[in-house]
């Protein structure tokens, strides 16, 4: 994970090697309805290489917010976002969604894998558009490497929740990704389901990918390097 | 990628397919059947269009047209055509299979109007008479039979081609005499066969302003300039079928614009799944567009292709034919309706697709 970034930027400062992603005095307000709406007022924080972190707080505490804003989904309205070190901040909406491609998977609550595509076309499905590229042997690797290696021409609805969400799970690593990021990744499995997914993204972290989870759940806590807890858009604690 | 989406939701689809199916198919279809009214058309008034009827008016006490007349209509035609004097009368025609009453032309020259389809006929007619395929039909005549025309007998020396076409002077129920075997010096009607349409106007005219210049002394009777007007109003008719069935195709592009938006709306978070894992905007919209430019291809094809049969059926319940069906500007109407389909099905899966693709991925993933 420590070549020259892929983005093409200059090489970062020595102490920024480890840094996966950072947000820097990160401030985002929405317009709802004539009212402004701060959901971040001013965020500090730097996710390492490799690193497992959870973010925790009460509902509207700006947890989605950071996680779009870490996603690249969305743009802070102060403050910076570095990406391996580089200001990813300004770009464009056509080099936002490069940078995500390379270096960003998500995993959501719900799953959201494609009805209509099988397990394997759905883990591949980021690279349906790329010419030249044969995903097929990495997606067989990444199935086999969450225990789905006999579920590859499965549709979703011929799966459980907690396949589901590693087929989600070895989407999100097609593109071998620097980050990982989950929304609520346990929210819609059961205990014994969501500690095989949480377990999973420990190996995840372990091959130098950082993980960052949004979640309500205690329990991705115990997984984690690192609880971060939001309230009313700032960080109240972070161990 | 599009086809699998379409299957997702099969009768919103065919019905949005059969939409554009019918469309295409109305389009396609009334535009032929009135190409090929107007082409059937044509043919059947054809030959009226290249001929000069000139007859005497009654109305100013004219009641034959003299061999000065005759002479005047001649030098009037010039180079554009010929021109030929007829005695006409009707006459109890019989021979030993019958007999009928029928019409009886006197002309020397009946080779400028008539075919012959058996024997032959004569550049100058002097005897013998030269028989209608109705009356030879009837009469079961052949060339060499005798018949009797009023009392007088004649020898056939040739018989007439059925003739198809509506023509002012028909020879299906006549038979065509010598001139002198008609009593009288003068004639009763001088027809001139123009060498085209717009040289039976000119001929016309020439003759209306030489014969007429003092009084109306005879009747001008020409199609060509009728003709024109028919066709006006059959490419008239035709441009107004199809505006009515490009109504149909507007509505079928309507339910295919909601499909497209109801799809879309649907799957907007699918969307915004596919835009986080970092597939371009254009990629989304190209998606979306060639669901809606199969939706217009599949509706389309199969709507052209029924318009063709409807076309080739036409050809079984109707007295057309098949010359008149399988002509290149049909097929044009097929071809064209077909792309009117396809694009159609574009412009309206295009909104839906550009809002779609262009939605904020954070917006789109929130359903």
């Amino acid at each position: 994970m420590n070549q020259t970034s892929p983005l093409g930027s200059p090489s970062p400062a020595p102490e920024l090697r480890r840094q996966a992603i950072a947000l820097e005095s990160v401030v985002k307000r929405y317009e709802t309805g004539g009212e402004t709406v701060e959901a971040l007022s001013g965020v500090d924080l730097t996710v390492q290489t490799g690193e497992f972190v959870s973010i925790v707080g009460p509902s509207g505490s700006g947890k989605s917010t950071m996680l779009n804003l870490l996603g690249l989904l969305d743009t802070p309205t102060r403050g910076t976002v570095r990406l391996r070190g580089r200001d990813v901040t300004e770009l464009s909406d056509r080099e936002r969604t490069r940078a995500r491609k390379a270096s960003i998977g998500f995993v959501f609550q719900d799953f959201h894998l494609l009805e209509t595509l099988t397990a394997m076309e759905n883990v591949t499905m980021p690279t349906m558009f790329d010419r030249d590229r044969d995903a097929t042997d990495r997606a067989i690797e990444l199935l086999s490497r969450v225990g789905l290696a006999d579920r590859t021409d499965h549709t979703p609805n011929e799966l459980s929740g907690g396949q589901k969400q590693r087929v989600a799970i070895a989407r999100s690593l097609i593109n071998e990704p620097e980050i990982v990021l989950a929304d609520e990744p346990t929210g819609n499995l059961d205990r014994d389901t969501g500690a095989t997914i949480l377990e999973e993204f420990r190996h995840i972290c372990d091959g130098g990918v950082s993980v960052i989870a949004v979640t309500h759940d205690e329990l991705v806590s115990e997984y984690a390097d690192r609880t971060i807890e939001l309230i009313d858009g700032v960080i109240s604690r972070d161990k | 990628m599009a086809v699998r989406n379409l299957g997702r939701n099969r009768i919103r689809t065919a019905l949005a397919a059969l939409g554009v199916l019918i469309g295409v198919f109305a389009i396609a279809s009334l535009g032929i059947f009135g190409n090929v009214l107007a082409l059937s058309a044509d043919a059947e008034l054809g030959g009226i269009g290249d001929q000069v009827i000139v007859t005497p008016n009654e109305d100013t006490g004219t009641n034959s047209l003299t061999v000065r007349d005759v002479d005047a209509i001649a030098r009037a035609t010039g180079g554009d055509g010929s021109a030929v004097a007829l005695r006409t009368d009707n006459a109890l025609i019989s021979a030993s299979g019958g007999q009928t009453l029928g019409q009886v032309y006197g002309t020397d020259t009946p080779g400028i109007l008539f075919t012959a389809a058996a024997g032959t006929i004569p550049d100058r007619h002097r005897q013998g008479a030269i028989v209608g395929a109705a009356v030879a039909d009837e009469l079961n005549l052949d060339v060499g039979s005798a018949i009797e025309v009023a009392g007088a007998r004649y020898r056939v020396i040739a018989i007439l081609e059925s003739e198809e076409q509506i023509s002012p002077v028909s020879p299906n129920n006549a038979v065509v005499l010598p001139e002198s075997a008609i009593g009288g010096r003068t004639y009763d009607q001088v027809v001139v066969q123009a060498d085209s349409g717009a040289a039976a106007t000119a001929i016309a005219d020439r003759i209306r302003t030489q014969l007429n210049a003092r009084e109306e002394r005879v009747s001008v009777f020409e199609l060509s300039s009728l003709l024109a007007t028919i066709d006006e109003f059959f490419s008239l008719l035709n441009r107004f079928l199809l505006g009515i069935a490009g109504i149909s195709l507007v509505v079928a592009g309507v339910s295919i614009f909601n499909v497209m938006l109801m799809s879309t709306n649907e799957r907007k978070q699918e969307i915004g799944v596919l835009r986080a894992v970092g597939v371009h905007k254009a990629d989304v919209l190209r998606v979306l567009l060639a669901e809606a430019a199969l939706l217009g291809v599949v509706g389309g094809f199969f709507g052209a292709v029924l318009a063709g049969l409807a076309a080739i059926g036409l050809v079984f319940i109707s007295p057309i034919g098949f010359d008149v069906v399988f002509v290149a500007s049909n097929g044009l109407y097929l071809l064209g309706a077909f792309a009117f389909g396809v694009l159609i099905c574009l412009i309206s899966g295009a909104y839906p697709a550009y809002k779609a693709a262009t939605l904020r991925p954070v917006e789109a993933l929130r359903g």
